[in-house]
């Protein structure tokens, strides 16, 4: 099944820590359907009545769904957007679900500037958005690609440094890593496929403007 | 067949067409070559590969950087053509000097960029398309629009729909906002991205107005029918944006005389090359896929970097998306033609043979066995073929 249907919009929301604000935000907006959980079984979940379907994806993924076409429209963190740099449109800040993507270091490797960081190992799960970073920064490192704990490699000495996104920094403070620089930060953003944003306009466009309104009050 | 196990591989981003594709293919690109011809359009062919300084003339700096490169025996170094917009201004510019403009060029062809592939094109992919070179007013630009619009009906799709945009409505605004060059760049970068987000943050951050920021974050919005050039009109005071609005006008008042506006939508938020495209520009689009299935717009600049000053609007189609789109929307491909299985049996080669070319000369598609065969396995084979009939020759009587 993909979005050829002109009749229905399909959304797609990601596994994860957004999946339950995501869900809120739409529903308020009046995008829900029976059964929309994070657990469900279902693949597809759809509301006839509204002509919605839900697919529930791998966060990783979401872009490359919507980038294909086979969602319509979906919400995604800016920073998997940002290291899978997909061609969709960004279309609005949501505001929740912040959080930082940082460089870390064992307290005791910890150097005075950036450059002192040079051709060590940095362990992450962002390879394209760390090698950016350093490479602006003209540093040459060693990116080690990893699927999740992150925070494991610089204690085992896979790695020296970590790249990884913080909420709070508690898990850096556990494991005895200190953060040496900020890449970027990161919300959750609602994105559009490049043909829908243009074929199904009217809906998506009210839908945005709707999100917006309420991503602003509830800002407040 | 058996050599088991030897599976040779092919490179990323290249791929086979099997009999079904390759008809499939065929089909679509003989019935566009039909109607470019019957719009007065004259076919051309360019080298595979150039030299690449020829082909990066005028292009924007991530085609280049998709080039397939590699060097001749002198070491100049060659690439495979990304595009035919290049070799076609090459081509005009150099080889019909003494031509009377306009020209009318079509082409179909492959083309390579080394990009990571995407639905509907692999590195390798295969373009129709048409170059209107050597006129510059809004008739050229609403026939080349017109010709896309019958190109799409042509291959046999009905539900699609195509957004006209125009280049110099977003110059205008930017050089009548007040922004630096730089943050011209960014806003054009963001553009370009669908970062709205983005643009949205760097507008915020500069000296302009709300009112001016609202403006430029409007324009991705300025989607729709004719209300929305009056809108826009309302919206900018520029001579250059107030120009563009009007050349779209024009274009869509033609475009009316086509009897193809219902598949046209005013879209000024569309983005294309900002380094290229000179005025009018438009996609097409078709749901249930995620990409354009076409491209093209006005770009007066390319020739003349090749010496001769010439207006230029063309546009290209992706043939592999638009079969991804008959096929996901369910249009029937041509079937395969099979009239008739020629065998026969120990003595009636000849007769086969002869038959088998009285047949083709008719029309008629015929597949002859090559071995003698009983009129049983014959029959067994003419099934497993899918032809519709047999003719059997058993070299002894006339064909029953």
């Amino acid at each position: 099944m993909t979005s050829s249907d002109m009749n229905y919009l399909t959304i797609a929301l990601p596994k994860g820590k957004l999946f339950a604000p995501a869900a809120r935000l739409l529903s308020a907006a009046g995008y829900t359907a029976d059964g929309l959980s994070e657990d469900s079984r279902r693949l597809v979940i759809a509301n006839e009545a509204h002509k919605i379907r839900f697919i529930i994806t791998k966060t990783a993924d979401l872009p490359t769904y919507v980038e294909y076409g086979a969602a319509d429209v979906g919400i995604i963190g800016k920073d998997v957007l940002a290291e899978e740099s997909k061609n969709v449109y960004e279309l609005l800040d949501l505001k929740f679900g912040l959080c930082r993507m940082v460089v870390a270091v064992p307290e005791a490797l910890r150097q005075e500037k950036l450059t002192d960081y040079a051709h060590m190992r940095v362990a992450t799960k962002y390879p394209n958005t760390a090698e950016r970073f350093f490479r602006d920064a003209g540093i040459q490192m060693e990116i080690i690609k990893l699927g999740g704990s992150i925070e494991l490699a610089p204690i085992v000495g896979l790695a020296e440094m970590i790249v990884d996104l913080v909420e709070t920094g508690r898990t850096l403070k556990e494991n005895k890593l200190v953060e040496v620089a900020q890449i970027n930060q990161a919300t959750a953003r609602f994105i559009a496929n490049r043909v829908s944003f243009k074929m199904k306009f009217e809906r998506i466009n009210r839908l945005t403007e709707d999100l917006r309104i309420l991503a602003e009050s509830e800002k407040k | 067949m058996s050599r088991d196990q030897f599976l040779p591989q092919i490179p990323y981003g290249t791929k086979d067409f099997l009999p079904r594709d390759a008809r499939r293919k065929r089909a679509a690109e003989n019935a566009l070559a039909g109607l470019f011809a019957r719009w007065g359009y004259d076919e051309v062919v360019t080298p595979t590969f150039e030299y690449l300084e020829t082909l990066t003339v005028g292009v924007s700096g991530d085609l280049v950087q998709s080039l397939f490169k590699f060097f001749d025996k002198n070491n100049a170094i060659l690439a495979l053509r990304p595009d035919m917009t290049t070799p076609i201004a090459r081509v005009a510019a150099t080889r019909f000097r003494e031509s009377v403009p306009p020209l009318r060029l079509f082409y179909l062809t492959n083309v390579f960029r080394q990009e990571q592939a995407q639905a509907g094109r692999q590195c390798e992919f295969y373009q129709a398309g048409v170059e209107l070179l050597g006129a510059g007013g809004p008739a050229a630009d609403a026939e080349v629009v017109a010709l896309a619009v019958a190109a799409l009906l042509e291959a046999g799709l009905t539900n699609f729909q195509v957004g006209i945009g125009q280049v110099e409505f977003i110059n205008g605004v930017m050089a009548e906002s007040g922004l630096t060059v730089g943050e011209q760049q960014r806003v054009k970068q963001c553009m370009v991205s669908r970062d709205l987000v983005g643009l949205g943050e760097i507008l915020a951050g500069s000296s302009l107005s709300a009112a001016a920021q609202r403006l430029i974050r409007e324009i991705p919005l300025l989607h729709g029918d004719d209300k929305v050039v009056s809108e826009a009109y309302r919206l900018v005071g520029n001579d250059i944006s107030r120009a563009a609005l009007d050349n779209l006008t024009d274009i869509r008042r033609l475009l009316a005389g086509y009897g193809v506006e219902r598949y046209v939508t005013f879209d000024l938020g569309l983005i294309r090359d900002f380094d290229y495209y000179t005025g009018m520009v438009f996609e097409g689009y078709t749901p249930g896929l995620g990409f354009p299935l076409c491209g093209g717009g006005r770009y007066d600049n390319m020739v003349a970097a090749f010496g001769v000053d010439c207006p230029a609007t063309g546009f290209a189609m992706g043939i592999e998306r638009i079969l991804l789109a008959l096929e996901r929307q369910g249009i029937a491909p041509p079937a395969a033609v099979r009239d008739a299985y020629v065998a026969w049996g120990d003595g009636g080669l000849a007769q086969a043979i002869a038959e088998a070319d009285r047949l083709r000369r008719a029309g008629r598609t015929v597949e002859m066995a090559l071995e003698a065969c009983s009129r049983t396995e014959a029959e067994a084979a003419r099934a497993a073929k899918g032809y519709a009939g047999l003719v059997y020759f058993d070299g002894n009587v006339a064909p029953g």
